[in-house]
């Protein structure tokens, strides 16, 4: 299509259909907290519909992308609007990591009667304020909930599993630099060697992820073991998260190049996918230094 | 230029028939008047929870309802109008107006614009919905403070949470095509600062949106696992903090309260110059002004928190930086009064609008500043005279905005003229109701009434029977109101293309009632700059 | 000083990556170019941060977190 002409697409049911299967999805969870019988069956459907929608959505765009039916500015669009959706993606990380800040640095030291906060003890008789293992002498003290808080028997080890995790993931992002570094010089080969490296040390992280929350579990550090418990599931799970839609997006790139759909000058979403695949690297190296270490 | 649509050609002309029409749209004239709507229905909706809320405080005593349906009408209410009324108005302001004004076809993503609305009505349901669940709707307020909105609440709570999860999706996809419109679909020959004020606002609204909306969708995330997951996010027991909740909530809340006034701000800022028949007086120190507000609103979060338990330090810091928002916030109001000094003023509709917005927002902005001093907060802090100060902003400044706007744009968007003489005696009769509903609240709250009660010792009487007074009035001025606007559609008189003689805009040049399509081929260079509001 | 280094990277790190976004943002061919460059310059300061990291947890300059946060403990 030519620069010279702005270009409208046409209306599509895919808006629609996204948000009758996200409605279902959500509705269904709710219901399946609360111990509907039919929660489950109702998630599943939505979350098929969803998918539907992302593949029947997707898959359109990139037909009408190949078909050279979008221009420079359609392809600004894009990058603005991918831009800005990773932006509020690392704001709703940086909300958790300011909930482990927040507890790491204030509320924790001030439960446990830090500064002028010399009421704690009196509060809770025997509450010792250590970070990974918020303990009570007093046996059986539950959250406000009811649950019973799991106190963990052993602590995090920083330089076992998630060290060799953190190593995979760093390398994961060598090998993308190296596919990016071949798109750019048109080795088609190479690109897709390389991808195909990174996808699998990106699964290889989610399999020692998968490992690793089995012997934290096991430790009895779980989500209701207090603050700790809280933030290292919450982070590390939502991280894992964004670690699989990550692969699952450079898979889809990884079929798009096979097919040709980039040039050397022409990637957009190569870079786009690259770039988030960067970004879930640096919050893992965030975590890392500070669920893990600091 | 052309303009070219997707496969087929007869979109050029006009809209598909049909409702499916509404559904698959991709037009920005479409979405933004679905906007609108939705808009205007949830703000009836909240308006009668509202009613319910003036009822029973008429007169003391348990009048009407149980405790805890107050507290459900008191919370919803809040919801609805922030999240349900004035945030969807605004973006269907910004979805009408913001391509016409910046001499683009259409907004940069329209499927994604037809999305973001598609998901409000889902989203609006699930929360009204909560209503007739067991248990009753999120009664704990409309910032659900934990552990109210935890550990004591309904079960309807994962709903709610559930809903403002959608809405944020919204909110952020919305912000993220205006972003992409202003900056990619501007025509080539306007510079930034060309731009009206109510495109610069709206951008930086949308950085606003972005930053604080993921946050808020953050803490829902946070309170729905301590609530059904056993997390301890908010739960001292287990090492987490209640105040940890307001920290996060306020990081999203004050940003928020600036997503709902600045476009606000823009809207005035084309209303009066036109009205004066002056250009607009500062326009760079006009845009200088929002951004300074928008950097300011992301520090100064934990003033709504002075009595929450912070270091003094923390509350001195906070008082202060709230303190500054002031400087750029005065010199908006500053060069809204010097645009009409020796102005040729005339007062039609919009104008008063405009003009009350001018004053009534001025009273609701000191009365922040009153808040803001942490000495004094504690005298003030959870009473009436909050809920009349916020009153002031949102209701006599943002919703304000937005009628001024409806009356301003609507024979653009019609291409017909509403009733000017019913429009008058509207104003007139919603500018002296809302004032008697709001201003007692002040000395309520002075005089120590707390918010979010149903019922109130008896030296309080006489003031509050006042106020529901003005509230029955101001609610029945919206029946007048959706009258005029109905009137206006079917019957109006046609409107000449440019309406108002003193307005600027590239939106004036177009026909009386905007094309489907508009500016399929961008606006000259000399077209620009003599619609800009610099000249 | 080795946290103080540690904080220095990881804001490196950011910065590398913020840019890398800019260019994808303004792409064309010199976007490409700034972008592939940050990514590189990313990738590079994570592996050194990673060899900070295990170097200073080795040589004892820190310790992983566990830490005792009670006053009343440690009175």
């Amino acid at each position: 299509m030519s620069e010279k002409e702005y270009y409208i697409p046409n209306g599509t049911y895919w808006p629609i259909i996204g948000s009758v299967g996200i409605s279902t999805l959500l509705v269904g969870f709710a219901n399946q907290m609360h111990g509907a019988s039919w929660g489950a069956s109702v998630m599943a459907l939505g979350f098929a519909i969803t998918v539907f929608m992302l593949f029947g959505w997707l898959g359109q765009v990139v037909s009408e992308s190949v078909n050279g039916q979008y221009n420079q500015q359609v392809d600004r669009s894009f990058r603005w609007g991918m831009s800005w959706f990773i932006f509020s993606e690392v704001m709703f990380f940086a909300a958790f990591f300011g909930a482990l800040f927040y507890a790491r640095a204030l509320s924790v030291p001030w439960l446990g009667g830090a500064d002028n906060n010399l009421f704690t003890p009196e509060l809770w008789n025997g509450f010792s304020a250590t970070w990974q293992q918020i303990a009570f002498t007093t046996p059986g003290t539950t959250l406000q909930s009811g649950t019973a808080i799991s106190i963990p028997t052993k602590l995090v080890d920083a330089t076992g599993l998630p060290a060799l995790n953190t190593i995979l993931l760093l390398l994961s992002g060598v090998t993308l630099t190296f596919s990016h570094h071949a798109l750019r010089s048109s080795k088609r080969n190479q690109v897709i060697g390389w991808l195909i490296a990174t996808i699998a040390l990106g699964s290889a992280f989610l399999g020692f992820q998968v490992a690793e929350y089995g012997h934290a579990y096991a430790d009895g550090l779980k989500l209701t073991s207090g603050i700790y418990g809280s933030t290292f599931y919450m982070l590390t799970g939502f991280h894992g998260f964004h670690v699989t839609l990550g692969a699952i997006m450079l898979t889809v790139i990884l079929f798009r190049v096979q097919k040709g759909h980039f040039t050397a000058d022409n990637h957009f979403a190569f870079e786009g996918v690259a770039w988030y695949w960067h970004f879930v690297d640096v919050v893992w190296l965030g975590l890392f230094v500070f669920v893990y270490w600091v | 230029m052309t303009t070219v649509t997707a496969s087929h050609d007869e979109h050029h002309h006009g809209p598909e028939k049909g409702l499916m029409r509404w559904v698959k749209t991709t037009n920005h004239k479409d979405i933004g008047t679905l906007y609108l709507w939705f808009a205007f229905v949830m703000l009836l909706i909240g308006g009668a929870l509202a009613m319910g809320i003036r009822m029973e405080l008429l007169q003391p005593g348990l009048q009407l309802m149980e405790p805890q349906f107050f507290n459900q009408l008191t919370t919803m209410h809040g919801l609805i109008m922030v999240f349900g009324a004035i945030m969807p108005a605004f973006v269907g302001l910004g979805n009408w107006l913001i391509p016409m004004m910046v001499g683009a076809p259409d907004m940069a993503l329209p499927r994604m614009n037809n999305w973001s609305f598609w998901i409000l009505p889902f989203a609006g349901g699930i929360l009204l919905s909560t209503f007739f669940m067991e248990g009753g709707a999120p009664a704990f307020g409309w910032t659900f403070y934990a552990p109210l909105s935890t550990t004591f609440a309904p079960d309807s709570t994962d709903f709610f949470i559930f809903a403002v999860h959608l809405l944020g999706f919204s909110s952020i996809m919305g912000a993220i095509n205006i972003i992409a419109t202003v900056l990619n679909m501007r025509a080539p020959d306007m510079k930034l600062m060309d731009m009206p004020l109510f495109v610069w606002t709206w951008l930086i609204t949308s950085f606003l949106l972005i930053g604080a909306m993921p946050v808020l969708a953050g803490a829902v995330t946070m309170m729905l696992t301590d609530r059904n997951f056993g997390t301890a996010f908010f739960d001292a027991t287990g090492g987490g903090d209640p105040v940890m909740f307001q920290h996060i909530f306020w990081f999203f809340g004050h940003p928020e309260v600036y997503i709902m006034i600045l476009p606000a701000f823009g809207v005035v800022s084309h209303i009066i110059p036109t009205f004066a028949r002056k250009p607009l007086f500062g326009y760079s120190s006009m845009v200088y002004a929002t951004a300074s507000i928008a950097f300011l609103s992301y520090i100064v979060w934990a003033h709504h928190m002075f009595l929450t338990g912070m270091p003094v330090a923390g509350e001195l810091y906070f008082m202060y930086a709230t303190m500054l928002i002031a400087v750029p916030t005065g010199v908006k109001v500053f060069n809204w009064v010097s645009t009409m000094w020796r102005g040729s003023m005339t007062f039609e509709t919009p104008m008063l609008w405009a003009i009350s917005f001018v004053f009534l927002f001025t009273i609701g902005g000191f009365s922040g500043l009153m808040l803001g001093i942490a000495p004094a907060d504690i005298q003030y802090h959870d009473t009436y005279f909050v809920v009349a100060h916020f009153h002031y902003v949102l209701v006599t400044g943002a919703l304000w905005a937005i009628i001024a706007a409806t009356f301003y744009w609507l024979p653009k968007w019609t291409g017909k003229m509403y009733n000017e003489g019913l429009a008058k005696v509207h104003f007139w009769w919603a500018v002296i109701s809302v004032n008697v509903l709001f201003f007692p609240q002040h000395f309520l709250g002075l005089a120590g009434m707390p918010r979010r009660i149903p019922d109130y010792a008896l030296q309080f009487a006489d003031f509050n029977f006042i106020s529901s007074i003005g509230g029955f009035a101001f609610g029945a001025s919206f029946i007048l109101f959706t009258y005029i606007i109905v009137d206006c559609i079917r019957n109006g008189k046609p409107a000449t293309a440019r309406p108002w003689e003193g307005a600027k805009g590239l939106e004036w040049t177009l026909a009386a009632k905007a094309e489907y399509h508009s500016f399929n081929t961008p606006p000259s260079k000399e077209l620009i700059k003599s619609e800009s509001q610099h000249s | 000083m080795s946290s103080v280094i540690i904080i220095v990277i990881i804001v490196g790190i950011l910065l590398a990556l913020g840019s890398g976004l800019l260019g994808l943002l303004r792409g064309g061919s010199a976007g490409s170019d700034k972008m592939f460059r940050s990514l590189v310059i990313r990738v590079a300061l994570s592996l050194f941060l990673f060899g900070v990291l295990m170097l200073s947890g080795y040589m004892g300059w820190i310790e992983p977190n566990v830490v005792v946060m009670d006053a009343t403990i440690a009175k």
